[in-house]
């Protein structure tokens, strides 16, 4: 346990803090009147307990699925929980989820390019090898038995998930497992409606198929 | 005649039906040409058989233990470290105070608003009804289809209401929302009538007792309340009581959805 929260401590320490020039101001000496300035107040613990903790679940979640790894995860919600902390004085009361997700997700992106820059798929190529290939009037015609589908166990799913392409991933995971609106997809993942349905019928076809081709 | 979506994959509003994104024209086109495509008609049975299965695989999860401790930590020493040692008592002091104050706070409000909980809930009841009638649409689901409102419920609150069939006893059901009564997000379905429109809320109430339906009026509005295995029911309309009544008799009658 200790050991663990150490490691987070340090991780936070050295890669925390990746490009946001207020860290180096608090790690030295405070300025003359940071009391009033700079420290947070009650009311920004309250809003940060109200708006943010709830979410940790769905944080932690999204961070996995984007860096494929429990441990990193961690540290991602840690870092992304930080940022949101600092700028929890800047958004609205309300539904803070789509809010809170599109932190962890840019800061799982951030680490992930800082950390294991070829698993960052550049989108745009992506997209494109997409639309050239896609050929959108073809009806199915292997159409796979829905029987077989909701036959596959929970591995199967996963490994077809976890086979995806990381806009498809994230977008199906934002979607069929923590229930955001293609509205607040698109607010996630900084892209078109459009550009969510496609991503989202794409993803879900491409794992109907693989979770079909392990099957047979 | 509503204009069509124009996608530029047409197999993408069956995508868009099944998860709850069509406003209520485009529902039933979609709807009228499942029932005319085949192709469309599988595509939507692989799709609803993927979310089942995802659904029963990969729940929401809460966050790992330890987590919430680490991240409030971190939060809390996000400050200067010289300061660190002087505001750690006061943070200590301060969190127990909040934990007292809450424990006070919580004990007082349910010892004195207990008798009119009740009330303040009709009333955020009957003023999510009004508010429904203004948007838009009074909805954020469209969807005759029982198996499309249900699981649309499923990924954003607890527990998805009872949903029941009334279509063949002139009370088709309209789609489904979720309203925020007194901070707490509660499931609402819609159904019609002849031209109006009937809101049942299910707002949980673990440990309270059955009771059978009790009407009141609020604000030009019949309500019927009843409750039924830790939920409370309430269904606000501006149809005749008797038209009321035969509703919730009819609800609470119909067999469960599954």
């Amino acid at each position: 346990m200790t050991i663990v929260s150490l490691h987070g401590r340090d991780a936070f320490r050295t890669k925390g803090r990746p490009d946001d020039g207020r860290g180096e101001i608090f790690d030295q000496s405070p300025p003359v009147d940071d009391d009033q300035s700079a420290a947070p107040g009650r009311d920004d613990r309250a809003r940060f307990a109200r708006l943010v903790l709830p979410h940790l679940g769905d944080a932690y979640s999204l961070a996995r699925w984007i860096t494929g790894n429990r441990a990193d995860a961690e540290d991602v919600v840690q870092d992304a929980s930080l940022r949101a902390f600092r700028a929890i004085g800047s958004i609205a009361d309300g539904n803070a989820r789509p809010w809170v997700l599109t932190i962890v997700r840019n800061t799982a992106y951030t680490w992930l390019r800082k950390n294991r820059p070829s698993a960052v798929l550049v989108v745009e190529d992506l997209e494109a090898v997409e639309t050239a290939q896609a050929n959108p009037g073809e009806p199915d015609s292997e159409t796979p038995e829905t029987a077989l589908i909701a036959k596959a166990d929970a591995a199967d799913l996963q490994a077809a998930i976890t086979a995806l392409p990381t806009p498809y991933r994230e977008t199906m995971i934002l979607r069929d497992v923590q229930g955001l609106s293609y509205r607040e997809i698109a607010e996630v993942t900084g892209v078109p409606i459009g550009t969510v349905m496609s991503r989202l019928a794409r993803g879900r076809n491409r794992v109907i198929k693989t979770i079909e081709s392990s099957a047979s | 005649m509503t204009p069509s979506m124009n996608y530029e994959d047409p197999r993408l509003p069956a995508h868009a039906y099944l998860d709850g994104e069509l406003d209520p024209a485009n529902a039933l086109a979609v709807e009228k040409r499942l029932a005319v495509d085949p192709a469309l008609a599988a595509e939507y049975g692989r799709i609803d058989a993927l979310q089942r299965l995802v659904r029963e695989h990969l729940p929401r999860e809460a966050p790992p233990p330890g987590l919430r401790t680490r991240v409030e930590t971190a939060v809390g020493m996000q400050r200067p470290r010289t300061q660190l040692a002087r505001t750690q008592f006061s943070w200590r002091a301060l969190a127990a105070s909040i934990a007292v104050t809450a424990v006070v706070a919580s004990s007082a409000t349910s010892m004195l608003l207990a008798p009119s909980r009740s009330a303040m809930v009709r009333d955020g009841i009957v003023d999510a009804h009004i508010r429904s009638l203004m948007a838009p649409q009074p909805i954020d689901v469209a969807s005759s289809d029982r198996h499309t409102v249900k699981p649309w419920f499923n990924g954003r609150i607890p527990q998805a209401p009872r949903v029941v069939d009334l279509a063949n006893q002139d009370f088709p059901l309209v789609g489904g929302r979720i309203d925020v009564v007194g901070e707490i997000p509660v499931p609402t379905l819609v159904y019609g009538h002849r031209k109006h429109l009937i809101s049942l809320s299910a707002v949980p109430e673990s440990g309270r007792a059955n009771s059978g339906p009790a009407l009141s009026a609020v604000g030009g509005y019949n309500m019927y309340r009843w409750t039924e295995d830790g939920v409370a029911y309430w269904a606000v309309s501006d149809i005749a009581p008797a038209d009321l009544d035969k509703f919730t008799e009819l609800f609470r009658t119909s067999p469960p959805d599954q």
